[in-house]
């Protein structure tokens, strides 16, 4: 696992954008080889998509031929209601860049069949060969996706319960009003992020910092949930200075030092590539 | 993505909200159709995003402005009629030509007729339009039942009063005309949207009686060019009056112990009555006068011009003072007397909120072209009651941006002289009609008041809309609304006009 450590969140989005715009570009996707990518909701992402937004009016990076697959989503409000992930992700970004309605993944909290909609979505994802990178955020109790405190590591898409924590930090998006607040979502399992050939995580600000701690210098551990991220075997965490208040300076210091081989790291990953090792699947799909 | 859907997306452009604020947002239309869309549903279900981007370079992306009152344009005057052939072509003309003014819809505005010639003019005036022209909504019927102390330049012979309720107004307009809105746009072929307005006095004998009526017809109701006491406006609009016809001019001036039409703007919720329904509009017969205060009798005559009246009229002409029998009395409506009690019980708690009222206030239209108006009187009317705000031109046939100064033909032998935005009956003082565009009264009405130009633009182009029942389709950027824009600077300035999803007009 590496740890790349910025400023601030704008600085944290601007290296995410462009860690994913050189992925997406040295892919070099075509229509029967698109690039796959798992997408995050919430204020962490918010500064890569407006980086990758700028990127692609530069004509820096396309989308045409990137298929998206969104981590979770509401069950129990409609797709255009202000706070759905739908809405969300249209507002935020998709609305912005060149991406194609049609290969653009998000599960629907509205069907009468969750779980169908769950597999097919496993189902879908596995049609594409899995995910090629998948971008992700954390809650201030370290869930990944809505993988909440005591999920299984080995989870796969599938219904959730909100845990108390998460309705009453979301209830400031719906007028504070907890009995407002969905209580259901869809989401993709840990297992099914572990699957993703590589991760980003991007974690910004104080009320994370726990979180980061508990997820990166403690052991694997379902309370949380990222923590399950140490067995990947390519993951990326980017962070801002106030996320590491509460690791150790040892910590800090380690991954600043190892940041400066990183180029060497992404080189020997490319040869690799080309050599068609990295191909493999990573981690097991099933 | 290379073929083109029809799909286009306004980008880097800021569109007025409902609010009057303006957002830093995209806008997605369907050009065939010529409809707004909704953007994420038609990315989510119609799994489609535009082929084709407009980069608006920061500017404003607003609904296509909406004049309520347009008396003519281009040398056109809606209430000259030849023959139908040439009557259609001036039709034409304004709705081709007034989109280089940033407006796309409009309901042509016919002034006072002998009365055999309005069946005639509201036959042609239905809703029209062309393929780059804004939209004729339908008619605005200023007159005949005005009150002659308050007719400006409407020809006194031709003023009558409507003895008989609903009767007299169809006999007069023709009953074809007055028809439910569904009928009445069911005989309007292949347009849906479509709107009919009148002006008159609600103090004319027998004009009370038909407000209901016509507007449970969908008609708007517009008190205008009338002397009603604060107990008969109040009345008309609660029986249904919506607008009231450009505000300050031809009507009383505002007077605080009987505040009168321009009063409807402040109405207190201690007088309107949740608890006591209305009663049907008294009989005309029998009631009797109400007393007029005498402190309000001896009130001085006001120097100061009232703009639009050819007649000096005092700042309070009771209704039955001056003028014969065409003119009933100010009847009092019970439920309206200010010394009724019961309207509200208790007084509340919550800061900053208004207690309920039985009626809306009416919009008002204002004409802020700095002559009709003074700037302090535009503000005063903003503030009272910015949601009812709508910018007017009330102009004239003579409209024309690039017409010269000087005198100009008119009708009947009467001339017009022209001073910049001022336009006077010849060898009189009396204002008649304007000569501003909607445009220019947009950026006005900002520098008036001092609100931003989003607020602005709301009374220009929703208030309006709403005010006519059609905001789901025009004066709105709601999807569903017809694609019809006006794109301005910064400054306020039009750079281009859209109607329907096509670009018609663009600044040179």
């Amino acid at each position: 696992m590496r740890l790349i450590i910025r400023e601030d969140p704008p600085a944290v989005g601007d290296y995410v954008a462009n860690y994913i715009c050189k992925r997406i570009n040295d892919f070099s996707p075509t229509p029967d080889k698109p690039f796959v990518l798992g997408l995050p909701t919430g204020s962490s992402p918010i500064p890569t998509y407006k980086a990758l937004i700028a990127m692609v009016k530069k004509g820096q990076l396309s989308f045409k031929n990137v298929v998206t697959f969104n981590m979770d989503e509401y069950v129990g409000i409609p797709s255009d209601h202000p706070e759905s992930y739908h809405t969300f992700m249209f507002r935020e970004f998709f609305s912005h860049i060149d991406i194609q309605p049609s290969n653009v993944n998000i599960l629907d909290g509205t069907v009468e069949d969750l779980v169908g909609e769950c597999n097919a979505y496993e189902k879908k994802i596995k049609s594409y060969g899995g995910i090629e990178l998948f971008l992700g955020g954390i809650g201030e109790d370290g869930h990944i996706a809505f993988n909440e405190p005591g999920s299984s590591l080995a989870s796969r898409t599938r219904i959730k319960t909100l845990a108390y924590d998460t309705i009453l930090a979301n209830a400031r998006f719906f007028n504070n009003d907890i009995s407002a607040v969905p209580r259901m979502a869809l989401t993709v399992g840990v297992a099914t992020v572990l699957d993703s050939r590589e991760v980003i995580i991007a974690v910004t600000g104080l009320r994370k910092a726990l979180a980061l701690s508990k997820a990166i210098e403690e052991g694997v551990n379902h309370l949380w949930t990222l923590s399950a991220l140490q067995l990947h075997p390519w993951a990326l965490i980017v962070v801002d200075e106030d996320a590491t208040s509460e690791l150790h300076v040892k910590t800090v210091k380690y991954f600043k030092s190892i940041e400066r081989v990183q180029d060497e790291v992404e080189r020997s990953h490319a040869k690799f590539k080309v050599n068609g090792v990295a191909n493999h699947q990573i981690g097991s799909m099933e | 993505m290379t073929s083109n859907n029809g799909l286009i997306c306004f980008t880097n452009c800021l569109l007025p909200q409902e609010d009057g604020s303006l957002l830093a947002k995209d806008l997605w239309i369907d050009e065939q159709r010529g409809i707004i869309l909704d953007a994420q549903r038609t990315f989510y279900l119609r799994k489609e995003r535009p082929t084709r981007t407009f980069d608006l370079d920061g500017n404003i992306l607003s609904p296509g402005f909406i004049d309520l009152q347009l008396n003519g344009a281009y040398g056109f005057d809606f209430s000259v009629y030849e023959d139908d052939e040439s009557y259609r072509q001036g039709m034409k003309l304004v709705a081709e030509g007034i989109v280089e003014t940033g407006v796309t819809s409009l309901l042509p505005t016919i002034i006072t007729q002998e009365k055999s010639l309005y069946p005639t003019l509201l036959r042609l005036l239905r809703p029209f339009s062309t393929p780059k022209s804004a939209t004729l909504l339908g008619w605005h019927a200023e007159g005949p039942y005005l009150n002659h102390s308050k007719r400006g330049a409407h020809a006194p012979p031709f003023l009558l009063s409507a003895p008989d309720g609903t009767k007299s107004f169809e006999d007069v307009y023709g009953i074809e005309h007055l028809l439910d809105n569904e009928d009445w746009l069911v005989s309007c072929e292949g347009q849906n949207v479509g709107v009919r307005l009148i002006t008159a006095a609600p103090e004319i004998d027998g004009v009370m009686d038909a407000v209901g009526e016509l507007s449970k017809r969908g008609v708007v109701f517009s008190i205008g060019h009338s002397v009603a006491t604060s107990d008969t406006a109040t009345a008309a609009v609660r029986y249904g009056a919506r607008l009231i016809t450009h505000l300050f001019n031809a009507m009383p001036q505002l007077h605080h112990r009987d505040p009168s039409i321009i009063g409807l703007l402040g109405a207190s919720p201690h007088l309107s009555a949740p608890m006591s329904p209305l009663p049907p509009y008294p009989s005309r017969k029998g009631i009797p006068l109400p007393g007029t205060p005498d402190s309000i009798k001896a009130m001085p005559l006001s120097g100061l011009a009232e703009a639009i009246d050819g007649t000096e009229t005092s700042t309070h002409t009771p209704a039955f003072a001056d003028h014969g029998s065409s003119v009933s009395s100010d009847s009092v409506i019970p439920s309206s007397a200010p010394t009724r009690k019961g309207s509200r019980s208790e007084l509340h708690l919550e800061k900053g909120q208004i207690a309920d009222m039985a009626f809306e206030r009416p919009f008002y239209g204002i004409i802020v072209d700095g002559i009709h108006s003074h700037p302090n009187s535009v503000r005063l009317a903003y503030s009272a009651y910015p949601e009812g705000c709508i910018l007017i031109t009330d102009a004239m046939k003579i409209l024309d941006p690039n017409l010269r100064d000087g005198v100009h033909e008119w009708r009947d032998g009467q001339r017009f002289v022209k001073e910049g935005y001022r336009l006077y009956l010849e060898g009189t003082d009396t204002l008649a009609g304007s000569v501003i565009t909607l445009d220019t009264s947009v950026r006005n009405f900002s520098r008036f008041t001092g609100c931003s130009l989003g607020e602005a633009i709301k009374c220009a182009t929703y208030n309006p809309a709403k005010c006519l029942g059609i905001e789901s389709r025009k004066g709105t950027l709601r999807p569903g609304a017809d694609a019809d824009f006006v794109v301005l600077d910064r400054k306020g300035v039009v750079l281009s006009t859209w109607v329907r999803g096509k670009e018609v007009w663009v600044k040179k």
